[in-house]
């Protein structure tokens, strides 16, 4: 699962010059503050924490999404989440203007964007799936998430 | 005067030599080579649009940067042009908030901006590289006076929460101390042959002459405390005239101490190519550009108009939309041709009969999260008590920096700051956050860089991009694999859409990529309206 030397050196070029070019490295949140979690602290945070910290800023609070020029969906009470394959490659993937949160590999603008692994796809999936007036038994797994395609996967090999 | 014309390029190189070696890995090693390479804008001048056919026209979507050239430029070259644009403003994202602004952002979350006369904030772009000559020629046309941006400012702070207890350091001094304890690695390992291999012991004579020069290392090429280091670092005691005028130097930073704080990260904030001195910004606010496009186009502007469906046929584009004044009301607009500048994150939405590559194109960028809060103040502290006039200073909490005004220095009354630019996951957290609760967490992280906040805090407002309802997030960020597979497919026009926009170039998330791709699209749009003649 090594990437190539020349592409690792790539990515890394790539990476520093957006860190110099953002003039600062992404943000280590306040270990006492419940408004900010720590990237690597997102393995700890519960489905419904990730939801508030990552999903709630375009999804709303209560997950009624929004409308202006475009729209955000609303998760609450969608039909389309019958089916966890579908939030769970939207999460993985994107859609739209919405990032891939399961982006795997180095890419430029992964300090610029918020990286969720396939454990913690599952939680907040499921977290989802199960709240907002939506009452889908299913649990989706890690494994099951990693099955997926995730983008970005190709380079990482 | 010590002659110091080589040292920026000497600084850069070393200082990532180093930072190579601290990372612990051969890779950085090579990001030398990609700093200062950086895409130059291809903007040479104005667009020359001659021969358009008679009585042809364009419709134009989004009053934004791009739009606004192409329709300038269009018109220009005596094309029929109509602007169709969303917000009751031009501008898009070229935007700049003032005292009676309100702003609505997507939850219906609203805020009056309720700044005192000439303070404002730049929710979007806020400064112009001067090599970005597209959008800079455009300010200069329409007589945008422009002023100096300070990018770097050596007398702000460099903030860890973690390094000094917390307490911020002076950029001056942070990059003074590791830059002459790395010239003076470099010359000890110099002078213990250690480099013998890889550099001639004539070029070695010349590298210990420069590190001293560089580092500011004394005689025996030690970085050390004395009028040398002070120099560049700043004094306990500064020169004085008069009586106790004699200087007392100040003491550096140890070498552990300095590496362990990482504040060394924010020492090449200004050594990008995009960020390197000078640069720009418009007298009065980012905004005056936009605003001067909208004076020039006038009534070509159709405001408040929410574009529901694009279509095309053989001989035109008619496009639905909808009075967000009056919603509900359809209306329609037609032309030969279609530039489209649209946002992707909301073009992916709208019903438009192109190629499928293109819809793929369109759906495969993802949008940055950004947010910034203004914050107003009682009076300028930052320039009154600590002596830093414009610049920025960098922080590890969680509002990632804070940017001091350009403008009106020394100026009595109150003043106006940049609280945070935040983006990445911390972004995400303070765009989930109401309006009021991003400006009190902006205060009280910001209070712990400046203590005056808390007394002298007066009001605020803040913008995250995710949820302004024009655009939907900041701008368009593309993967290696995306740019690869789809960049081509959504430049290519088809039939008789162009699409432009920063998203549609290679300098994402600038003015310049707004006008040099509306540039390249209507040039194209152009060629192939004159092969076919009249419409």
């Amino acid at each position: 699962m090594m990437r190539s030397g020349a592409q690792a050196a790539r990515d890394a070029r790539r990476k520093f010059a957006l860190l110099l070019l953002f003039g600062s490295t992404a943000g280590v949140a306040s270990a006492d503050d419940a408004s900010f979690i720590a990237p690597a602290d997102l393995a700890k945070a519960s489905g419904a924490e990730i939801y508030s910290h990552v999903c709630q800023g375009c999804h709303m609070p209560e997950a009624q999404g929004a409308a202006g020029a475009g729209a955000y969906p609303k998760l609450a009470a969608n039909p389309q989440l019958a089916s966890w394959e579908y939030v769970a490659l939207t999460v993985v993937r994107g859609r739209g203007g919405m990032p891939a949160f399961g982006r795997r590999g180095e890419e430029p603008f992964a300090f610029l964007n918020a990286r969720l692994d396939d454990e913690e796809i599952a939680r907040v999936v499921n977290y989802v799936r199960s709240h907002f007036g939506n009452r889908y038994k299913k649990t989706v797994t890690a494994s099951e998430v990693a099955k997926l395609l995730h983008p970005g996967a190709a380079a990482a090999r | 005067m010590q002659d110091d014309s080589n040292s920026p390029a000497m600084s850069r190189r070393a200082l990532l030599r180093m930072v190579g070696a601290a990372a612990g890995g051969a890779t950085m090693y090579q990001a030398m080579s990609s700093l200062g390479l950086a895409a130059d804008s291809p903007y040479r001048g104005p667009i020359d649009l001659q021969g358009a056919p008679r009585g042809a026209s364009v419709l134009i979507l989004g009053a934004g940067i791009a739009g606004m050239t192409a329709a300038y430029e269009l018109r220009n070259a005596g094309y029929r042009v109509e602007v169709l644009e969303y917000n009751a403003r031009a501008g898009g994202r070229n935007w700049t908030l003032r005292g009676g602004d309100t702003y609505t952002e997507l939850g219906g979350y609203s805020q009056e901006c309720r700044f005192d006369q000439d303070l404002y904030i730049n929710p979007g772009p806020w400064r112009i590289p001067y090599h970005h000559r597209g959008i800079l020629a455009y300010a200069k046309h329409f007589g945008v006076p422009l002023e100096a941006f300070v990018q770097v400012n050596y007398n702000a702070y460099i903030h860890s929460r973690d390094a000094f207890g917390g307490k911020p350091q002076r950029y001056r001094e942070i990059k003074a101390d590791y830059h002459g304890h790395v010239a003076e690695l470099l010359a000890k390992a110099t002078s213990q042959n250690a480099l013998d291999r890889a550099v001639s012991k004539e070029d070695q004579e010349k590298l210990l002459e420069s590190l001293r020069q560089w580092g500011a290392l004394d005689k025996s090429y030690a970085y050390a405390a004395n009028d040398l280091s002070s120099r560049r670092r700043g004094y306990q005691k500064e020169p004085g005239g008069g009586s106790s005028a004699r200087p007392i130097p100040s003491t550096p930073i140890g070498l552990s101490a300095l590496l362990q704080s990482d504040m060394w990260k924010s020492i090449p904030s200004g050594d990008e190519f995009d960020m390197q001195t000078a640069l720009f910004q418009p007298v009065g606010g980012m905004g005056r550009i936009g605003e001067a496009f909208a004076r020039e186009l006038g009534p070509v502007i159709h405001y408040n108009a929410k574009v529901t469906d694009i279509h095309q046929d053989d001989r035109g584009v008619t496009v639905r939309y909808e009075d967000t004044r009056t919603p509900g009301a359809v209306r329609t607009s037609r032309a030969d041709w279609c530039v489209c500048t649209i946002p992707l994150a909301i073009l992916a939405q709208i019903p438009m009969n192109v190629e499928p590559v293109l819809r793929a194109a369109i759906s495969a960028v993802s949008y940055a999260s950004a947010v910034k809060i203004g914050l107003q103040f009682k009076r300028r502290f930052w320039e009154e008590d600590e002596e830093i006039y414009g610049g920025i200073t960098y922080t590890d909490l969680p509002i990632f920096n804070i940017a001091y005004p350009s403008s009106g220095y020394q100026s009595g009354g109150k003043g106006v700051l940049l609280g945070g630019y935040v983006f990445g996951l911390a972004g995400m957290e303070f765009t989930a956050m109401t309006p009021a609760d991003r400006v009190r967490k902006a205060v009280e992280y910001g209070a712990q860089i400046h203590p005056q906040y808390l007394r002298e805090f007066d009001n605020g407002i803040a913008v995250a991009w995710h949820r302004a309802p024009f655009t939907m997030g900041c701008f368009g960020m593309w993967s290696e694999e995306a740019r690869a597979d789809h960049y081509e497919d959504l430049c290519r026009i088809d039939n008789r859409i162009a699409l432009a926009g920063e998203h549609a170039s290679y300098i994402n998330g600038w003015q310049e990529g707004a006008v040099v791709s509306a540039l390249d699209a209507i040039g194209r749009l152009h060629r192939r309206a004159v092969a076919q003649g009249v419409a």
